[in-house]
């Protein structure tokens, strides 16, 4: 019976290491085999009790005008992608069933249909951050943002529905960099 | 041993009233006691170490070190998991006695949501709280058994409540189905330790969360329409039900928090169902198929508990708080042909169950409960105060003689206690 409970415990142990490893292995796939996509956005910055301090990516890309009616517009939709002509990600179509399509896709969560346009959510809207920098991130994006043209992006790498953020990026900088010369600057 | 305890010894003995042969065992038998406590001590603060040190690793975690490279914070990630699987294998292996396992059973419960927070964290994975939580239960719960950790039972039930708090609570949120099986896992171990181990702390304070988390989490299952009341009532009719089986009965009133949540929850909902508005709404309202289904489950299981304790007579006396819900019940079903006579009838029923407290406090001679059951009548007259059209002077003298009352049945209860311990000492002087 012991020796029973004991090949138990070393199974459940075994599940423990597996579900954060896989959920690493996922991550990692996506970012080495993925493709890049640069998202416009604008970072917020609330807690979580355990993960710590992040930010929030308000992203530009949150809706996409369709000629379909749809009955119910809750629920998951699968968006495609492209790039523009300035390289930031756009969208190609929304479609509530996988299509044959070979653009690379994420999985959005609707909010709401008006007019024949799909408004979603992208799931990719959490940025970690030092719980030192985080609301500063907040504040340098916010002022950088009114007194000059910068661009505020997320990279996002993707691959069979996966997005992984890589980063967020002020002008090609990283958000990390850019807050620490704000921080010394001020 | 303490010394007033010694020193009422020797005062016994001194005056004849215990042999030094009885006064020699009593001493052995409380040392063997004592002896048993370091363990007990141990164990205590071996948890507090390990709960404290499993916070800490995920503050510290939460602080996000970005300055660091993220193949060294993966492998940080798995520290504090690893450790507390190594913990729990030695334990577990050696045999090790209750200190360590509870602490190191402890510890790796937090460590493995520590290091699924910490992986989120590395990759900016979004997942919504409750699935991290759902995670973290689905791969913790075996370990009550596997280990029979008493304290991983508990912080499954504190992770599986929050859980469904997370994922029920909020606008149009979808019910926590995924709670009623966690809840289910955690009771082969509760029967198995009410059958050895009834006495025990960890069985009394089970004795209280076990009931605490339905009760925290069924409205996540309601509408929030009428149709909560009654199911709350049920849930409290199912409780109050379980407590009068003889292993919860038998137990001291502070060991029950089935009695003691299952008659306050009760007398809650039936003060709010003597209003008029309530009784007004039910026969307004059209429910879906679900919430029909949903309400008619504790109530169905009350009934179940209620036909069980009588069939195996674990019903001595007649006891009207098990049948409350079912009082409620029946009206409700019959609101249909007209709702007065429903608000007379559970305004009857609330009064009754307070004159029935007064009753099983005075006879069994508890301060607490008799006054309980005054105050329950007091808060349905101030209740009837406001809604009622009632002449000043009659209120006026229902608030004189519920005042009376609570001096009248204090001072009976006084009256009973001392003439009992006047007989007890007759008694004794007649035996000497």
């Amino acid at each position: 019976m012991r020796n029973i409970l004991t090949a138990f415990l070393f199974i459940l142990f075994a599940v423990q290491l597996f579900v954060p490893a896989q959920m690493i292995y996922q991550q990692e796939d996506t970012l080495v085999t993925g493709t890049a996509y640069k998202f416009k956005t604008r970072p917020i910055d609330p807690t979580d009790p355990f993960r710590g301090k992040y930010i929030t990516l308000n992203y530009e890309l949150n809706s996409f005008q369709t000629n379909e009616d749809w009955n119910d517009y809750t629920g998951n939709v699968f968006v495609y992608l492209t790039t523009d002509t300035e390289g930031f990600a756009s969208v190609e179509t929304v479609s509530k069933t996988l299509l044959d399509n070979e653009n690379d896709y994420v999985i959005a969560e609707s909010n709401y249909n008006y007019t024949k346009t799909v408004n979603f959510n992208l799931p990719f809207n959490r940025f970690y951050m030092n719980e030192n920098k985080a609301y500063a991130a907040e504040v340098s994006v916010q002022n950088a943002q009114r007194d000059s043209i910068k661009t505020c992006y997320g990279l996002v790498y993707v691959k069979d529905g996966t997005a992984v953020l890589d980063n967020v990026f002020i002008d090609d900088m990283p958000i990390q960099q850019f807050v620490t010369e704000f921080q010394n600057e001020n | 041993m303490n010394s007033k305890f010694e020193r009422e010894l020797s005062e016994l003995l001194e005056q004849n009233i215990i042999t030094s042969d009885t006064a020699q065992k009593i001493t052995a038998y409380y040392h063997t006691k004592e002896e048993a406590k370091p363990n007990r001590l141990f164990t205590i603060f071996g948890v507090l170490g390990a709960l404290l040190s499993g916070l800490g690793v995920i503050l510290i975690i939460a602080h996000n070190w970005d300055e660091m490279p993220k193949n060294l914070k993966t492998i940080f990630a798995f520290l504090p998991l690893i450790i507390g699987q190594i913990s729990c294998a030695y334990s577990f292996i050696k045999k090790k006695g209750g200190a360590w396992i509870e602490s190191s059973a402890t510890f790796l419960i937090l460590s493995v949501g520590a290091t699924i927070s910490l992986v989120s964290q590395i990759y900016n994975i979004p997942g919504n709280f409750s699935n991290f939580l759902l995670v973290w239960i689905a791969i913790t719960a075996p370990l009550m058994y596997l280990l029979r950790s008493n304290i991983a039972v508990l912080l499954h039930l504190v992770l599986i409540t929050w859980y469904a708090c997370e994922l029920g609570y909020g606008y149009r949120s979808p019910m926590p189905w995924w709670y009623l099986p966690l809840l289910a896992w955690v009771v082969p171990y509760y029967i198995r330790l009410q059958k050895q181990e009834a006495q025990s702390n960890i069985a009394g304070v089970l004795n209280w969360l076990l009931p605490l988390s339905p009760i925290i989490v069924l409205g996540t299952f309601t509408s929030g329409d009428i149709s909560s009341f009654l199911m709350y009532l049920g849930l409290f009719g199912l409780l109050y039900n379980l407590g009068e089986l003889p292993q919860f009965k038998n137990q001291k009133l502070r060991r029950n928090g089935y009695t003691v949540m299952g008659s306050l929850g009760t007398i809650t909902i039936l003060m709010v169902l003597t209003f008029e508005w309530f009784w007004k709404d039910a026969t307004r309202d059209s429910y879906e198929q679900i919430n029909i289904m949903l309400t008619s489950i504790p109530f169905l299981a009350a009934f179940a508990v209620l036909i069980y304790v009588h069939l195996k007579k674990h019903v001595k006396t007649f006891n009207l708080f098990q049948y409350a819900f079912l009082v409620v019940g029946i009206l409700y079903l019959t609101n249909h042909l007209g709702y007065i006579h429903n608000i007379i009838l559970t305004n009857i029923l609330v009064a009754a169950l307070g004159l029935f407290a007064i009753r099983i406090g005075i006879n069994k001679s508890s301060y607490a409960i008799l006054n309980y059951g005054l105050l329950t009548i007091t808060v349905l007259i101030v209740c009837r105060f406001f809604d009622t059209n009632l002449d000043f002077i009659i209120r006026g003298i229902l608030f004189i003689s519920v005042g009376a009352g609570f001096f009248f049945a204090n001072y009976l209860l006084l009256k009973k206690q001392r003439k009992s311990v006047l007989e007890n000492n007759t008694k004794e002087e007649n035996n000497a």
